[in-house]
């Protein structure tokens, strides 16, 4: 049936809403859809052929009515092109939202300071470690990698022109500027301007929010209280 | 403190405020109402400038007080390092905010670039081209070419979208701001907005009032 793959996409793009992490790119799916498309546009080219008598006409309602085909004649002709018409268009507002649905979700990523070496790290170690194939580098599309890179790119241009804000810090409203963390991961030494702490493991620090924000981010490091 | 800032707006013979304090109030009234608002203010280009340089000389006032390790200095290090950490808070929320409206509507806001800073316009503009880029080569360019543009407004359906301009707002009044009229579900009627009330009301109807001033969003 017309446009039941692409109602898979749909399905797909409303679960990869609620979900943590990115599925694997419907490729297959992606492509049977674009194909649809095609053929779709093939078939209605075909319906015009014998109306098309001198200028060329696309497959557009308007450019129809200004042709040489007359809906009221052929009211069945009429139909079946209204509803490739229809078909084709949804299919790309299905595609649409399903791409759209995922760079958002490589958006929020990039503003969240993850970028595609950890994803392709985080990868590697997961397969490394369970066998876990559908690790979340494989899960991109080569062009959606692409998009990464340049995302990225771009997001940090734009904050490079805030020099002294840094944008993709907390959300929080600041409480105090000395906070109680707890370290989940060896960090190595990081300095200060009240001088160098060496994070190990385990061990807990009181410290100036500024500083450890980052590593906060990157899951070294637990905020405590 | 609400209160304070209604009278200050609402006589013009109150004692004059010292700059900063207005601009802390004007950047907190922003932000909340870039928070609240569906749709993207104007950029308060002046505001963040002035901002930003308080905020840069503040940055260097502390490294000053760090540097000379005077222990009886250190409570007051901690009073500026909070407050430089909410001013901080205030402009990245607010950017932060106005990013996601623009990402939201990118074809909408690309029409009016008066609404952007010359930041913003760039980052929109380089973001739809990444955007159209990523579209196209993932499965736009094997469509029959009529089928192609991403800001088609034929065929029915527009693919430009718009913030809703009708979405509710809770809004207080600073000024009185006349009478405006409100759209029932069958007749019009109006509301008079008096010096501090509290509305909620359809955004398409405070708009021009924000954007006077006369009425905030909380």
């Amino acid at each position: 049936m017309y446009a039941e793959q692409a109602n898979k996409l749909v399905l797909d793009a409303k679960r990869i809403q609620k979900l943590p992490h990115l599925p694997p790119y419907a490729a297959t799916t992606v492509r049977a859809v674009t194909k649809e498309v095609r053929d779709l546009d093939r078939e209605v080219s075909s319906l015009l052929a014998p109306y098309n008598t001198g200028s060329t006409q696309g497959s557009d309602g308007t450019q129809i009515k200004s042709g040489g085909f007359n809906p009221a004649d052929d009211p069945a002709t009429a139909c079946a092109l209204l509803v490739n018409h229809l078909s084709m268009r949804r299919n790309k507002r299905c595609l649409l939202a399903y791409h759209r649905v995922r760079t958002d979700k490589l958006e929020e990523l990039c503003w969240s300071g993850i970028d595609i070496a950890d994803l392709q790290a985080a990868g590697s170690t997961s397969t490394s470690r369970n066998g876990n194939q559908n690790a979340m580098a494989s899960s991109l599309s080569a062009e959606e990698e692409q998009y990464m890179h340049q995302y990225s790119d771009l997001l940090a241009a734009y904050k490079g022109q805030w020099t002294d804000i840094d944008l993709t810090g907390s959300l929080e409203p600041p409480k105090d500027i000395f906070i109680d963390v707890r370290v989940l991961k060896d960090a190595g030494e990081i300095q200060t301007e009240y001088g160098s702490i060496t994070l190990t493991k385990n061990s807990q620090f009181y410290v100036r929010q500024a500083d450890v924000e980052r590593l906060i981010q990157q899951g070294y490091l637990q905020k405590l209280g | 403190m609400d209160d304070d800032i209604a009278d200050i707006l609402a006589s013009v013979s109150a004692p004059p405020l010292p700059q900063r304090t207005l601009d802390l109030q004007a950047l907190t009234r922003a932000w909340v109402t870039e928070r609240t608002a569906p749709e993207l203010l104007p950029y308060p280009t002046e505001l963040v400038e002035r901002v930003m340089e308080r905020v840069g000389k503040q940055i260097s006032t502390i490294e000053d007080m760090t540097g000379t390790m005077d222990p009886q200095a250190n409570f007051t290090l901690v009073i500026l390092q909070t407050e430089l950490e909410r001013f901080k808070f205030l402009v990245r929320s607010l950017v932060r905010a106005r990013i996601a409206k623009i990402d939201a509507y990118p074809h909408h806001y690309l029409t009016l670039p008066a609404l952007l800073s010359p930041l913003e316009r760039q980052y929109l503009a380089s973001h739809q081209a990444l955007l159209s880029s990523h579209y196209s080569t993932s499965f736009l360019s094997t469509f029959p070419t009529n089928l192609q543009k991403l800001d088609d407004t034929a065929g029915g359906i527009s693919m430009v979208d718009k913030p809703d301009e009708d979405a509710a707002v809770f809004c207080r009044v600073l000024r009185d701001a006349g009478v405006v009229e409100i759209q029932g579900p069958s007749q019009v009627s109006e509301a008079e907005l008096k010096r501090g009330d509290v509305w909620v009301m359809r955004w398409s109807t405070v708009r021009e009032a924000v954007r006077r001033g006369d009425v905030e969003l909380i």
